[in-house]
């Protein structure tokens, strides 16, 4: 932790007589109230900030349920933190969509600025926040707070949220939001006898039914029951994914067809991408993700996190490929009966098959610029985060947490429609995540625009696109150091 | 003319201005509809009214604070610009000092560049001055960028003041303090009305400026508009149009009332009266 | 020379002529040297820097690697720039095409009930937040909720175009917004135009019974050729800037079919945080922006040397 050497006045362990009767006041009330998870016997031990009044502000993502929820739950740890180490906290929040809000971190920590304390982060940011120093190294924290040292549900978690650079001991976040793609289903249509004797008839084949029948699904059989379900004439489609050129949309839905089939994206140790990712097979994988376009609404090129959602609630498509995070939204009361959640298919075929797709899901990162009561707060954060009471609570509320034992409780399952399926994606293997570089934003702009090139048709061929893509992000990585090797001499004559 | 051709004419005129509003109408509508009349297919022309959205609106804590914030900074920027142009645009239009046209090329070039450009060197002055999401530093940079016009604007109708005027001014013993604020002022009223709401609108929906050196206690509702789009899950359509639909009331009001001088200030001063 | 005038006072030091220039000048050249110099020399400097804010590493020189870089077109500015040009020719063309017909349409419509009310419908478009517009097109166009759809299946049983998701009109759709958004300006600057020209030359015309075509071209655009060739190029510099529509509209995409330099820019600089080399971008933007004031300047001094 970076303690400022030369503390402020009044960081002393005395407590003021005052501050513990307020504290006793503040004790018997939340009692009053029955605040559920508070652990009254410890109330009221020293702690420096005892008696002080501290704000913070969090910023986090606009939209983006899992984050208000962050948010919201803040009062409770005001609340925890008042009677258990007598001193008041409240929250101030700023918010910015995805697409802006790593420019609206990015653009307030270069001036070195405390405007925000405590930030939700996209997993791949962590490489360019951590390189330039802007937020805090969080190995001695964890070593000196027990409730920190988790177990978490696999690896993939720390890989994900946790670690930067990839495969060291570096750690500058904490799960926030654990996430992954999940495939929501209309299971009244599924469920329609009628439609399961179509089906049958059409395809000599048993519609899937249930979360295991998904389990063993392929995209080629799942590929017929999206058919099945397209109905332009009745105003419904098969599925959705994302397509958009918007932040990361197009990408996180293009890789599951890319790592499922034995593809990857560069190589980390030497930053090499060409020959790796513009290969035939990750080439046929766009093409693939793109012959699914016909069984999606009209307007998917466009579609994003919030289209699907806005597609799915008003009942236009049978499926969606989604993010787990947004279930609170995905389902609401209208067709909170109608709807099921399960594992998005497998790519492959027969005992091949495999599934491998994008992780989702935020990281809390701390601002390295803190003041030491400032930073003493966002410390206190994170160890009432993850009292397993929080964690639970942050579930009930629609949260996905990331740490082993909520995610074991039997309970955990049927808390919300989605939770086995985000913990089945959660297992080893089934789901990663992409560079967490510092020069993300940029080669995730590259390809944005190489992706979705390809699939609104500009750009003829998926291999053009992938080679363009792949020479852009040589350059990059070659310019920043990370790459060894210059881009070959191919790269001077291609373009989109 | 005859009557049957000159209602045709205006009814014509008025489909025009109607086409024009019509976007906007649609977005008055749908702030008074649910989130599931505004996604209904076929788009619903007939439906229930609904006062929901406005009072949702209404209850967000920030929504208070970024409308003050749009409201100081559009006044403050503006007035200040308006009265530096003036000062200098009479200094240009009287004295012709040397260089008035390079000053006066070299204002306007800043009007010129894209916001990224412009906003990049001042990003790192400010981040490195400390003066990042402060009220006083973001008007001042609003100011700036209104002056260019302002002072271009208010030179053509000064160079249509005749210089007698100081003159006379000045001889009857007046200082030029006077001169230029009691006997010239009021001859370019029109001028200042027009520099005033052009920049007016303009920082009244200045967005990128405003995210990249505004702050927490800055944002405007521009700002708002744009992260308020994603709330809640889904495209918040019911926030947007509550929003929009209250935020255009203002400058729609102004250019109702202003309109005469809106059009005379487009004329660069050649123009004073009726146009 | 300050000495002398302050014990004069303050009365004959604002006499004093070159102190009353000074002092008037004040104001607008702290503005400028703070607001403007200051920052085009750091931008200038910075060009010749590899600096990236996520790097972590401070600036290194590299003399003019940036330029040579974009010269060399990468990240594709000649793609940016003719697709920037191509958006201000076509846009401002319309809408002055437009904007200009509308102008004499409402000219002699001086009689019009509810003109006022009329006009200000016409220029509401020009006062919407750009980034509500682009949000809320965005959605007028949606193939599946949005009402432009809806009314073309009604009026043409058309099915349902994909307007911003397909590069086939994805460009085309983003600039119809703008001259929706800006060809009532040039209405505006027509009308003012119009009123420009003096009412006895026009009598005089229509005593004389000079035909139209003559009347426009011998009165009225001998006046009000200044005032529109200005809103012509006012047009050309905001449109050449035009940024937070496509953000919320189509954030350049798909693929780059909208990716305009402002946009272009926006990303390296605020989204890539590569300071150096969006600063050298800037510079060269700069330097087309110079010459496109120069033409301002050129046609301004046209209408001085002829009233000389």
């Amino acid at each position: 932790m970076t303690r400022n050497p030369q503390a402020g006045p009044g960081a002393g362990l005395v407590i003021p007589r005052r501050t513990l009767l307020k504290g006793a006041a503040a004790l018997g009330l939340s009692s009053a109230f029955g605040a559920p998870f508070i652990n009254r016997l410890k109330a009221a031990e020293a702690h420096p900030l005892a008696g002080k009044k501290i704000e913070m502000n969090v910023l986090g993502i606009a939209g983006w349920l899992p984050s208000s929820l962050g948010v919201k739950m803040s009062p409770l740890f005001a609340d925890y933190v008042k009677e258990r180490y007598g001193y008041d906290v409240s929250f101030g929040f700023a918010e910015a969509p995805f697409a802006d809000l790593f420019q609206k971190a990015a653009t307030s920590l270069a001036t070195k600025s405390q405007e925000y304390n405590i930030i939700i982060s996209d997993s791949q940011w962590l490489g360019a926040l951590a390189k330039a120093g802007w937020i805090l190294k969080l190995n001695d924290a964890i070593a000196a707070n027990k409730n920190l040292q988790l177990d978490w549900y696999s690896q993939t978690v720390i890989d994900t949220y946790m670690v930067y650079p990839d495969g060291s001991k570096d750690i500058y976040g904490l799960p926030q939001e654990g996430d992954t793609i999940a495939l929501y289903i209309r299971k009244d249509m599924l469920h329609d006898p009628a439609e399961q004797q179509a089906f049958a008839a059409k395809y000599n084949a048993k519609l899937p039914q249930t979360f295991e029948d998904f389990d063993a699904l392929t995209m080629d059989e799942f590929e017929k029951v999206a058919e099945f379900f397209t109905r332009p004439d009745k105003q419904v489609w098969g599925t959705a994914m994302q397509n958009s050129r918007v932040y990361d949309f197009a990408t996180c839905f293009y890789y599951p067809f890319l790592w499922s089939q034995g593809g990857d994206i560069w190589d980390a140790k030497t930053g090499q991408v060409e020959g790796i990712l513009n290969t035939d097979a990750n080439a046929k994988a766009l093409e693939q993700m793109k012959s699914w376009l016909k069984y999606q609404p009209p307007g998917a090129t466009n579609f994003g996190i919030a289209e699907e959602i806005d597609v799915f609630q008003q009942g236009k498509v049978f499926s969606c490929f989604q993010w787990a995070a947004v279930g609170l939204a995905m389902i609401n009361d209208a067709n909170r009966d109608k709807v099921m959640v399960v594992p998005p298919p497998k790519h492959g075929k027969g005992a091949d098959a495999k599934r491998i797709y994008t992780m989702g899901g935020q990281p809390w990162v701390i601002n390295a610029f803190n003041d030491e009561a400032k930073m003493r707060v966002a410390i206190d954060f994170m160890n009432w985060w993850y009292l397993p009471e929080t964690t639970l609570e942050y579930a009930k509320r629609g949260g996905n947490p990331c740490d082993k034992a909520t995610l074991s409780k039997p309970e955990f399952d049927t808390i919300n429609p989605w939770n086995r399926a985000y913990k089945f994606m959660l297992e080893p293997g089934r789901s990663r995540d992409f560079w967490h570089d510092p020069k993300y934003s940029e080669m995730l702009a590259v390809q944005q625009e190489g992706f979705t090139s390809y699939l609104t048709g500009q750009t003829a061929s998926a291999k053009q696109a992938l080679d363009y893509v792949a020479c852009q992000q040589q350059q990059i990585l070659y310019d920043s150091g990370t790459a060894k090797t210059e881009p070959t001499g191919v790269c001077g004559s291609i373009s989109l | 003319m005859s009557r049957l051709r000159d209602t045709v004419y205006y009814g014509l005129l008025w489909l025009v201005s109607l086409f024009f509003a019509a976007p906007i109408g649609w977005i008055v509508l749908s702030s008074f509809k649910t989130r599931d009349d505004i996604l209904a297919v076929p788009p619903k022309l007939v439906f229930v009214p609904t006062l929901q959205n406005y009072v949702d609106l209404f209850g967000r804590q920030s929504l208070l604070l970024q409308m003050a914030n749009s409201v100081f900074l559009s006044l403050a920027a503006v007035v200040l610009a308006v009265v530096v142009s003036f000062l200098a645009a009479f200094c240009f239009s009287r004295f012709k000092p040397r260089g008035t046209d390079f000053l006066m090329f070299l204002l306007l070039s800043i009007r010129m560049l894209p916001g990224p450009a412009v906003i990049l060197p001042v990003y790192l002055m400010y981040a490195g001055f400390g003066w990042k999401d402060n009220h006083l530093w973001l008007a001042l940079f609003y100011a700036m960028f209104s002056i260019p016009f302002s002072v271009w604007i208010l030179k053509g109708f000064l160079d249509g003041v005749s210089i007698r005027f100081d003159e006379t001014g000045i001889v009857n013993g007046g200082s030029w303090f006077h001169v230029i604020f009691k006997v010239v002022l009021p001859q370019v009223k029109p001028g200042l009305i027009a520099a005033f709401i052009f920049n007016l609108i303009f920082v009244w929906n200045e967005f990128l400026f405003n995210f990249i050196i505004g702050g927490v206690s800055t944002q405007n509702i521009p700002y708002a508009l744009a992260v308020g789009t994603y709330s809640d899950g889904g495209l918040n359509w019911t926030f947007i149009s509550a929003l929009t639909t209250i935020y255009v009331i203002p400058p729609i009001l102004f250019i109702y009332v202003f309109q005469k001088y809106l059009l005379v200030g487009m004329t660069f001063g050649t123009v004073r009266g009726e146009v | 020379m300050s000495k002398p005038s302050r014990a004069a006072g303050r009365p004959r030091l604002l006499d004093d002529r070159r102190m009353l220039v000074l002092v008037l000048l004040a104001p607008v050249l702290t503005f400028f040297v703070v607001f403007n110099t200051i920052p085009t020399l750091w931008l200038l400097g910075l060009s010749f820097y590899n600096y990236s804010l996520t790097s972590g590493a401070p600036p290194e020189f590299i003399g003019l690697r940036n330029f040579v870089q974009i010269f060399g077109n990468r990240n594709g500015i000649w793609f940016d720039l003719s697709r920037t040009f191509v958006f201000v020719g076509f846009g401002v063309g319309i809408q002055t095409v437009l904007g200009a017909l509308l102008g004499f349409l409402f000219w002699g419509s001086k009689a019009m009930p509810g003109r006022r009310l009329a006009l200000t419908l016409l220029f509401a478009p020009m006062v919407l937040t750009p980034v509500a517009t682009g949000t809320f097109f965005r959605f007028i166009y949606d193939p599946t909720f949005g009402v432009l759809n809806a009314i073309l299946h009604g009026l043409f049983g058309t099915q349902p175009i994909n307007f911003i998701g397909d590069p086939a009109t994805a460009y085309w759709a983003v600039l119809a917004v703008d001259c929706w958004m800006w060809t009532p300006f040039m209405t505006l600057m027509t009308l003012a135009a119009l009123g420009s020209v003096p009412t006895a030359e026009l009598e005089a015309a229509e005593i004389d019974r000079i035909p139209w075509p003559r009347r426009l071209t011998l009165v009225i655009w001998h006046h009000g050729k200044f005032i529109l060739m200005l809103g012509v190029l006012l047009r050309t510099i905001d449109s050449f800037k035009t940024l937070d529509l496509i953000i919320p509209m189509t954030k350049g995409g798909p693929g780059q079919q909208t990716r305009l330099v402002a946009l272009e820019l926006n990303k390296q600089a605020f989204e890539s945080f590569n300071m150096g080399w969006s600063s050298a971008y800037s510079v060269l933007l700069l330097l087309i922006s110079i010459a496109m004031t120069s033409v301002f300047i050129f046609v301004l001094n046209l209408r001085r040397r002829r009233q000389a």
